[in-house]
């Protein structure tokens, strides 16, 4: 009777052990955006961006601060966040989804879509990705590419820069989850 | 000779306007703020108290004292991580420049750095960080 009792201890601290090395975090990933119009090209780059997924789960959460974007001009990165994020107000974009059918035991390059829910400048929008995942040196890495429609956030743009600003913006991702493994 | 008498009149406003641009960059250099403090202490200020913490130092240059938990590489940056409280630390992007010290540093290392704090996610964020004062014991 005691080893069944400790049989079933161990199977128990054995699933619960699994289930916390099944949580990958990472706080240094990267999402840039273009803006591209005839007048001008306007991009930028956050490298600290924090994300978590959840391996049992297929869950995914990424956080990000909008002031830690970084542009090549000082003036647009002022604008970025004074005028149009207002990143005083609203410091951070969230996205908090699902992985759909992914499988965690594939080691080749898998195509899954990423749904889920995006907040940002205090609106939320049902958001779906096309993401791809490989396994890279004992590490998930999800990358990706999709358009936000700036109309969808409120953002204000003054009439006399519509023509510097894409209606749409193009952002991308490269995110990378090491796993313990060796 | 209307025309002539129009030029004082232009060079005290070339004056004023040299004051008021003078004055107002002044003001703007008071804005940031030299605040020092440790990173143990910054990570728990933003632990306890986020949007407080986020009042006093956001967007703020701050100099700050802390031992080293580690140093990377990853995606062509220059990030070193400071110890601060449980699992949150002081990420801190460095300038391009801090490549060779960076390079040199070692776990546990006490450093002082200087920095634009951007605010808090699981780490207190620090963009354009440049080592100070640094000294390396080989």
């Amino acid at each position: 009777m005691n080893k069944i009792i400790a049989l079933l201890f161990l199977l128990v601290s054995y699933s619960n052990s699994k289930i916390v090395s099944t949580q990958l975090t990472t706080n240094q990933e990267q999402v840039s955006f273009f803006s591209y119009t005839s007048v001008e090209n306007i991009e930028a780059k956050n490298n600290q961006v924090l994300s978590v997924i959840d391996l049992s789960k297929n869950k995914i959460a990424i956080s990000m601060l909008m002031n830690a974007f970084v542009f090549k001009k000082a003036l647009m990165q002022e604008h970025f966040n004074e005028s149009y994020i207002e990143s005083d107000l609203y410091p951070k974009a969230v996205f908090e989804g699902e992985i759909l059918d992914f499988d965690p035991s594939v080691t080749t390059s898998q195509i899954k879509l990423v749904k889920g829910m995006l907040s940002m400048r205090g609106i939320t929008k049902e958001v779906e990705v096309e993401t791809n995942i490989t396994r890279e040196n004992n590490a998930y890495v999800f990358t990706g590419a999709f358009d936000l429609v700036v109309k969808d956030f409120d953002i204000n743009i003054p009439p006399l820069l519509v023509p510097n600003i894409a209606k749409s913006i193009a952002a991308k991702f490269r995110f990378e989850y090491p796993t313990d493994e060796k | 000779m209307k025309n002539y008498l129009k030029i004082p009149y232009l060079l005290v406003l070339l004056v004023l306007s040299l004051v008021v641009f003078l004055f107002s960059r002044t003001n703007q250099t008071n804005t940031i703020e030299n605040q020092r403090i440790s990173a143990q202490q910054l990570v728990h200020s933003f632990v306890t108290n986020e949007v407080e913490a986020s009042t006093i130092y956001k967007n703020k240059l701050i100099e700050i004292e802390g031992s080293v938990k580690n140093v990377n590489f990853l995606n062509g940056r220059i990030t070193v991580f400071l110890n601060g409280e449980s699992t949150s630390s002081v990420l801190c992007d460095m300038t391009k420049s801090q490549l060779k010290v960076a390079k040199k540093l070692k776990e546990d290392q006490k450093v002082k750095l200087k920095g634009l704090c951007k605010g808090f996610l699981n780490d207190v964020i620090m963009l354009n960080c440049t080592l100070i004062n640094l000294n390396i014991n080989e």
